[in-house]
């Protein structure tokens, strides 16, 4: 499936449909112009108010000199025997400083800009190579986000892949729209931002989010949204990483890389796989679903000096981890946060699950060992009054021992400082977000695990940022009540 | 399929085992507590006219004995608090509801710059005052659920012997007693009383201007009678709230036992339902899985 970048060479040949069946053409071609795997054909659609030309990309070559491909467009309106052009090379999108600013479709089309008032001068085929073992990046570093959850309990790695499990509705876009505002904000690099099947109207919120806030001129974004076609949304993501590799390999740049959501990557790979009569692997997912997301995933991967920071929304079907779509993700990923239904029931966002989420960089050896320490009693103390829970359901909080008790009521303060005020929650909340540096964040847990804020009422903890607007509550509490 | 079937199952038997545990401790309380009942009943009318004698005698002598005293609260120096708790747990907020009325009056007398000095029966007690480092005077362990009459002697004569001591040699100027009224079988409360020096006579009628007051002999003389009278009074005193005690706690105990069934019962349900939901959703994976292959093979051919 990969090639590499070279302008194409051979002849492009000319070929008709001969069969079409939804998004899945079967085309012939003459027996010395078959196009390659992978290779972009054009089919001209002709409507009555004029003709349309439709990408769509081989997939298999059947015999009898016919290849079956994937319509990255709707087909309604083809017919046997419409004429077929291949391009001769795989799928294409323009790359470098003209993607700044602008809105893409996964073939390099602008969408929000009349394509003539702007020049692109370079187009990078989206299959391609990941870089190889020698070049990666070895060191590690965190990238602070300010976020007291996330800071502490699953370090981001700086040039490292970061997935945000959950499951329908606990808050994924709005979180990894935080982290856009977070990050991308204070970063000054390019950012690039691929929707993968999610909502159309959450991507038209996040264009114009992005004017206001004036990133959007670092920002290149790609859309595949649910509406497109499953060969589309297989796609998208790829066009949107060949973006990100150009600035990271050519301008050198750091990049940050946001896909919301990899599982609908994953969800259209299944798609195009049943149309093309593979047949279905465990829980109907394609036989090659772990090929086709380490195809992926090991090209968003930093090289030498010149990383791409990806952040991932991953939607968990059933709040299930089982399911094999995010089980494959998981595995690619430096650091997890998943989201919990039972966590955002309780209204505490964001919604993270402090005891499945976890980091490759929890370590002594990369976070220092007083923010490894705090995190660890963190983690113990949430772990016991999960264990108790079933002693509390039944027999009832008296039943507990002194420790336990004191233990109960950390957990519960816990808990509720985990809950943060987010900037994009503003508008749910009207409470403006903050920012925690993590010296605080390790410096206030460490207060609430050796028990220093224990008369300090539980409600004073939630939805705040450092200790300092804990203690502000608390005086107003004491005021009021 | 939020949680593994195998999980939900093991959840599910380890909440069975504990139901069996609370059951069975219901069944236990339920068949002692009429016991416990019947005591607490029989000594109520000695321990009520053993009073109303005292208080009298008290009344309407005025000797010069520790017994008969009228000693204003605002004297008192050092205070005696008596907590009866419970040994075990498993008998919902007993406990709990004693130690926060018996922190309360503390919390008084420390305001009103009295020191208190605990004594306490049941380990739930000492533990708690343990674990906060809180000083105790003396603790009484092991029969909190069926008290018997010796022990009620033992904890007595020593809150007498430390009344009677002089304030300045560690000796206590009031006896109060924090143990739980057995009102019914569905109300008991936490109640404070105080032991020593005698309180409000109840039973005895205002003496008016014209009522004649009745005249004690002592025989053979006042201060043997009240010496012999102080330790009795006390120990029956003790002894009642002991009794008191013992009922409520397992009155509380089978209704705490009564509701840890039932709540462990609706957990089993509820684990049953999802245990059934998982499996139930891994049977249909798996048939639509072969199906799916048969067919997918069946297509090829």
């Amino acid at each position: 499936m990969t090639l590499t970048q070279e302008q194409p060479t051979t002849l492009a040949g000319t070929g008709r449909v001969a069969r079409v069946i939804g998004s899945v053409v079967d085309i012939e071609f003459a027996a010395d112009q078959m196009p390659d795997i992978a290779n972009a054909v054009l089919i001209d659609i002709e409507t009555e108010s004029g003709t349309r030309t439709i990408t769509a990309e081989v997939a298999l070559h059947v015999g009898d000199n016919i290849v079956r491909a994937i319509s990255l467009k709707p087909t309604d309106g083809m017919r046997r025997g419409t004429k077929v052009r291949d391009t001769g090379s795989p799928i294409s999108v323009p790359v470098g400083d003209v993607t700044k600013g602008r809105v893409w479709s996964v073939t390099g089309d602008c969408l929000n800009e009349d394509a003539s008032t702007f020049e692109i001068t370079e187009r990078w085929p989206i299959h391609r190579s990941a870089p190889a073992f020698d070049t990666l990046e070895p060191k590690t570093q965190m990238l602070e986000t300010g976020i007291k959850v996330l800071d502490l309990l699953t370090p981001y790695v700086q040039g490292g892949k970061i997935g945000l499990f959950g499951g329908a509705g606990v808050g994924k876009t709005v979180l990894i729209q935080e982290m856009i505002y977070r990050i991308a904000h204070n970063f000054g690099g390019t950012s690039v931002f691929a929707g993968v099947g999610e909502r159309t109207r959450e991507g038209n919120d996040l264009i114009h989010e992005m004017i206001e806030a004036g990133v959007m001129k670092d920002t290149a974004l790609v859309f595949g949204q649910m509406d497109e076609p499953p060969g589309t949304r297989l796609r998208v993501a790829l066009s949107a990483l060949t973006m990100a590799e150009y600035f990271r390999d050519v301008q050198n740049q750091d990049v940050l890389l946001f896909i919301d959501n990899i599982f609908r990557f994953t969800q259209a790979g299944s798609e195009v796989s049943t149309l093309l009569g593979r047949m279905p692997s465990a829980v109907g997912y394609q036989p090659n679903l772990a090929d086709e997301m380490g195809q992926l995933q090991e090209r968003i991967t930093s090289t030498r000096g010149h990383s791409i920071t990806s952040m991932q929304a991953i939607y968990v079907p059933a709040d299930d981890y089982t399911d094999p779509a995010p089980a494959t993700t998981f595995a690619h990923l430096d650091a997890t946060t998943e989201l919990s239904r039972e966590v955002a029931s309780r209204g505490l966002y964001p919604a993270v699950d402090p005891l499945s989420s976890s980091s490759r960089i929890m370590d002594p050896q990369f976070i220092g060992q007083a923010h490894y320490d705090v995190a660890t009693r963190v983690k113990q103390i949430l772990q016991r009054n999960k264990e108790l829970q079933d002693i509390i359901a039944i027999l009832g909080v008296d039943e507990l021992s002194e420790e336990d008790k004191i233990m109960v009521s950390r957990a519960r303060r816990l808990q509720q400082f985990l809950s943060q005020n987010t900037y994009m929650a503003e508008k749910f909340t009207n409470v403006p977000g903050s920012t925690v540096p993590l010296k605080d964040t390790i410096e206030s847990f460490k207060m609430i695990c050796d028990g220093d804020v224990d008369h300090i009422a539980e409600q004073a903890f939630f939805n705040v940022g450092g200790m300092d607007m804990v203690m502000a509550n608390w005086d107003r509490i004491q005021k009021e009540g | 399929m939020a949680a593994s079937l195998r999980e939900l199952r093991q959840r599910r038997a380890s909440v069975q085992a504990t139901k069996k545990i609370t059951r069975a401790m219901e069944l236990i309380a339920s068949s002692r507590i009429i016991r416990a009942q019947q005591a607490a009943a029989r000594a109520l009318p000695y321990t009520r006219e053993l009073n109303r004698a005292v208080s009298a005698v008290a009344e309407y002598s005025h000797l010069d004995h520790p017994l008969t005293r009228d000693v204003e609260e605002s004297e008192f120096q050092r205070v005696a608090v008596l907590m009866i708790t419970s040994d075990r747990g498993m008998n919902g907020a007993y406990s709990a509801n004693v130690i926060k009325t018996s922190t309360r009056v503390v919390q008084r007398l420390r305001e009103e710059h009295r020191e208190p000095v605990r004594y306490v029966v049941g380990k739930k007690g000492a533990n708690y005052l343990h674990f906060r480092g809180l000083g105790v005077e003396e603790v009484w362990e092991g029969f909190s659920d069926a008290p018997t009459y010796d022990r009620a002697v033992e904890i007595s004569d020593r809150l007498v012997a430390d009344f009677l001591k002089p304030t300045a040699e560690g000796g206590v100027d009031a006896i109060y007693v924090v143990y739980t009224r057995m009102e019914s079988m569905i109300t008991q409360t936490p109640r404070v009383r105080r032991v020593l020096p005698l309180e409000v006579v109840e039973g005895v009628k205002e003496v008016g201007e014209h009522d004649i007051v009745p005249l004690y002999e002592f025989e053979p003389d006042p201060e043997t009678v009240l010496n012999a009278l102080l330790p009795i009074y006390v120990r029956s005193r003790i002894w009642f709230y002991l009794l008191q005690s013992a009922a409520s706690q397992l009155a509380m105990q089978q209704r705490a036992m009564k509701s840890a069934t039932d709540n462990a019962q609706q957990l089993i349900e509820r684990l049953t339902r999802e245990a059934n939901q998982a499996r139930q959703a891994e049977i249909t994976q798996e048939i639509s899985e072969i199906v799916g292959g048969a067919s997918a093979l069946a297509d090829s051919d």
